[in-house]
């Protein structure tokens, strides 16, 4: 198929289509109302359920039915709308439920701005929910992998039985870029959802879809089976990208989705000045490439490790976490919507090469 | 001589054989039967999916022999629209208490009835939180000692006990709204009579019906069974009246 | 940081109605187009030149990102200010109904896109003077909903019902951003003559980015070129 020009917002909904979504929910909130918009025109056309509910806690707990049917649906909606949806997503881990869920990261916290930003990563990563469970979280940089990783998002649902969550900061749903969609969309082959969905008792047992575990030993035991479901997705889930990463790096930054882009910017214009630096984009944040990671950042010619983000450090943590003080991490962030430029990444790059001694994490702007 | 023994009674199919955790006195258990034997006559077991509430009947998916899902505290009616959404050749129903329906849900319960979803309510309305040990319910009449309202519920400071029949009726959208009650054989007749029409207006595609059962709680209300019976006659009867709040105007001989 | 193209000064677009509204497509290019052609006037009419975002329905990347850069080159830039330029709520300052009704010089009014973004014009309507206003649709082919006649046309009839305004004429700016060649502008510029045939409205001039609409490989349309400079520009991405 040709490119297209479309809006982030746009591609992803047409990409779940193309994924074959079925159902979709939702409740109006800038920068992702576009997704709605959209296929409030797009799923009658392709007979499927478009059906705009009264809040987002209605949505979320509306994905827990539709998905119970063993359909594909999804959900988008943008940080506060996301909080609303902690509870079914919740839910819906503990009932093994496949469903996918977008966020359109705008700053908070509270109800905080319209522009883009990156500090939903907290909520995403280590669940915002409650209970011991884990969403396999997607971050993509550009619109195109915005459409790709939708796609792969309905598969590792199904896949997994589990919510799938995919984040972009609003720059991702906002922006214009050219994609393409697949010819012929092609996925391995899972089990049928027929063996566990509620399609009604004829011919079997009546099923019964959960999260209710009275006896300890039984929620014990069904956590314990999540547990091993996500200790699967970090064998097989994690996905990442290596930007200019060479023996000559002095600096290893590491960032996601628009920051990563950004980021590369930066890391050609310090080329030109002779400073070589690489860049490591997560693609997964659950799983979060630890290994991949810490072989980078603990390379001998590896000055400094430095996070760049569009919050006031979150993913940092875990860079730290898996860096275990062999080489000092930094941070840079902005946010409140203000996305840090390639000159104010050189700018913190310069620093860390002319210091002699590093002095560890600096959460101040500069 | 051969005897030909004809069974008068027995359990329906969607009912299952197992010893249920309600107390004695309880309704839940005759709303169950009556529910059982409506998917049974009509023929619709096989077909149907129930949403199970939080609150006493939150197991009520252990005593039904039919596919069910369990929601969080007050989401069925969400629950039940996007079910419904994806598969409007099966038949749903919601089993909601008091709290469920009219306290937490009650966002979820006006917005479905109003998108005139096509499914059905079981709303047993008992005057109190059964679950977590007799706290006031937003149906709790005035006066009413609950664990929360020791002195009695003070209608001053909480507002008066919300119906929901009536509530719900103000809506254009839905089809059939009903009070019934199953305390009394006469009640449960009725009672049975509704049920049945809600889920075959279900069937037939024609729009949201809710049934809303008066229900007994003698364990939290701190009476007998029988003292419990007088007390939901005496008192929720006069404030919670039975009848029919809202009628899809249709031929009703094939109910 | 605005530097005049080289543009060939006889193939310019040149108008004689005082209010020029720039709709279309969501993502056709309005605010670009707008942005641009505001620079060409002020740079070519003698008079002064204002610009309004009246999108409502875009939260990022609107005309009002370029103001600083308008201003700069005298351009009255009517937004609004403080948080609310960042907003995202439907604020139409009482001045857009000023410019429109009692002011002498140029306005270009960059609206939102589709039937949506378009409806604003609807409450401004009885402002618009009969003959005062080329209302133009910028098209661009590879769009989803206008890559072709049909889509172009529905589009033309929805905007109209929601503005309550008629079209005058029609932009063509097909391009794909970083990816856009001249085989990408002639495609485009083949489907607006189609549209224009269909329905009467005329190619009031063509839009795209200088490097490509000034190199000797682009063929010249019969409608006037207007070179776009690139304001509305990503994080990552330069002006050059």
């Amino acid at each position: 198929m040709a490119k297209v020009l479309m809006k982030g917002n746009e591609a992803i909904a047409e990409a779940a289509l193309r994924a074959g979504a079925e159902g979709y929910f939702c409740y109006p909130i800038t920068p992702q109302t576009e997704v709605a918009e959209y296929l409030s025109k797009r799923m009658p056309e392709v007979g499927g359920v478009f059906l705009q509910g009264e809040s987002e806690l209605a949505v979320a707990n509306m994905l827990f039915g539709a998905a119970s049917t063993g359909k594909r649906i999804f959900t988008t909606s943008s940080s506060p709308g996301i909080s609303l949806m902690q509870e079914a997503i919740s839910y819906m881990a503990g009932a093994e439920l496949p469903a996918v869920i977008i966020n359109i990261m705008r700053g908070g916290p509270g109800l905080g701005g319209i522009l883009p930003a990156q500090s939903d990563y907290f909520q995403a990563v280590k669940g915002g929910g409650h209970g011991d469970y884990r969403v396999l979280v997607l971050a993509p940089s550009t619109v195109q992998e915005a459409v790709d990783l939708t796609m792969l998002s309905f598969h590792l649902a199904d896949k997994y039985r589990n919510p799938v969550m995919l984040i972009g900061d609003g720059m991702i749903g906002q922006m214009m870029e050219a994609v393409e969609f697949p010819d012929d969309y092609q996925e391995p082959e899972l089990p049928s959802s027929s063996e566990w969905a509620a399609t009604g008792a004829e011919g079997r047992e009546a099923r019964i879809i959960k999260s209710l575990f009275l006896d300890p030993t039984g929620l014990e035991d069904n956590s314990w089976k999540l547990d091993r479901k996500y200790r699967q997705m970090i064998k097989e889930e994690v996905r990442s990208e290596k930007y200019k990463i060479s023996k000559t790096n002095k600096v290893l930054i590491v960032a996601y989705g628009t920051m990563a882009r950004i980021c590369q910017t930066a890391i050609d214009e310090l080329e030109e000045e002779g400073i070589s630096v690489g860049l490591f984009r997560p693609i997964s944040l659950f799983p979060f490439p630890e290994q991949e990671i810490f072989k980078e950042a603990t390379k001998a010619n590896i000055k400094s490790v430095l996070t760049i983000e569009m919050s006031t450090g979150q993913m940092v943590e875990d860079v730290q976490k898996v860096v275990q003080g062999k080489k000092p991490v930094e941070f840079y962030g902005r946010t409140g919507g203000i996305v840090p430029t390639p000159d104010e990444v050189k700018e913190q790059v310069r620093g860390i090469v002319s210091k002699k001694k590093t002095s560890g994490k600096s959460r101040k702007k500069t | 001589m051969a005897v030909d023994n004809k069974t008068v009674f027995d359990r329906p199919v969607a009912l299952r054989d197992v010893v249920t955790h309600y107390c004695p006195g309880c309704t839940h258990g005759v709303i169950h039967r009556i529910v059982s034997e409506v998917l049974d006559e009509l023929g619709l077991r096989e077909r149907t999916c129930g949403v199970a509430p939080v609150g006493c009947s939150v197991l009520c998916y252990n005593y039904y022999n039919c596919d069910f899902m369990e929601a969080p505290h007050g989401r069925a009616p969400a629950l039940a629209t996007g079910f419904k959404r994806m598969r409007p050749d099966m038949i749903v129903f919601t089993y909601q208490g008091d709290g469920d329906l009219a306290s937490i849900g009650m966002g979820e319960i006006v917005h479905a009835a109003n998108r005139g979803e096509k499914f059905t309510t079981i709303f047993v309305n008992n005057a109190i939180y059964g679950m977590t040990g007799g706290q006031m319910a937003p149906t709790t009449l005035q006066g009413q000692v609950t664990t929360t309202c020791p002195v009695g519920r003070d209608t001053s400071m909480t507002g008066q006990p919300i119906r929901m029949a009536e509530l719900l009726s103000a809506l254009a959208t839905p089809a059939y709204i009903e009070r019934v009650a199953v305390h009394h054989p006469k009640y449960i007749l009725q009672a049975k009579k509704a049920i049945r029409k809600a889920f075959r207006l279900q069937r037939d595609n024609k729009c949201y019906t809710l049934i809303e059962v008066l229900s007994t709680c003698p364990t939290n209300w701190g009476n007998t069974p029988g003292e419990a019976t007088e007390w939901l006659d005496d008192n929720m009867m006069k404030y919670f009246p039975l009848g029919c709040y809202k009628d899809f105007q249709e031929d009703d001989s094939g109910s | 940081m605005l530097v005049s193209p080289p543009v060939k000064k006889s193939n310019l677009p040149i108008f004689t109605r005082r209010i020029l509204i720039i709709v279309g497509g969501y993502g056709s290019g309005k605010s670009e187009v707008a942005v641009n052609l505001s620079r060409h006037l002020v740079e070519t009419s003698g008079r002064q030149v204002a610009i309004a975002d009246l999108d409502i329905v875009n939260p990022y990347f609107r005309s009002r990102e370029a103001n600083q850069a308008l201003e700069a080159l005298g351009i009255r830039c009517i937004n609004p200010s403080g948080g609310e330029f960042y907003a995202d709520l439907p604020i139409i300052l009482p001045e857009i109904k000023g410019a429109i009704e009692h002011n002498d010089e140029l306005l270009v009014l960059d609206v939102g896109g589709d039937d949506v973004g378009a409806r604003v014009l609807s409450s401004l309507g009885k402002s618009f003077q009969k003959d005062s206003y080329e209302m133009m649709l910028v098209l661009n082919r590879n769009r989803p909903f206008t890559s072709n006649v049909s889509g172009c046309i529905r589009m033309i009839r929805e905007i109209e019902e929601a503005s309550r305004l008629k079209f005058t004429g029609i932009i063509s700016n097909t391009h794909l951003l970083d990816d856009t060649d001249a085989e990408t502008i002639a495609s485009g510029y083949e489907l607006a003559k189609e549209v224009s045939n269909k329905t009467g409205l005329p190619i009031k001039f063509l839009a795209g980015l200088a490097a490509i609409v000034e190199s000797d490989e682009f063929a010249d349309p019969d409608v006037p070129v207007l070179p776009l400079e690139r304001h509305l520009l990503k994080p990552w991405e330069s002006a050059d």
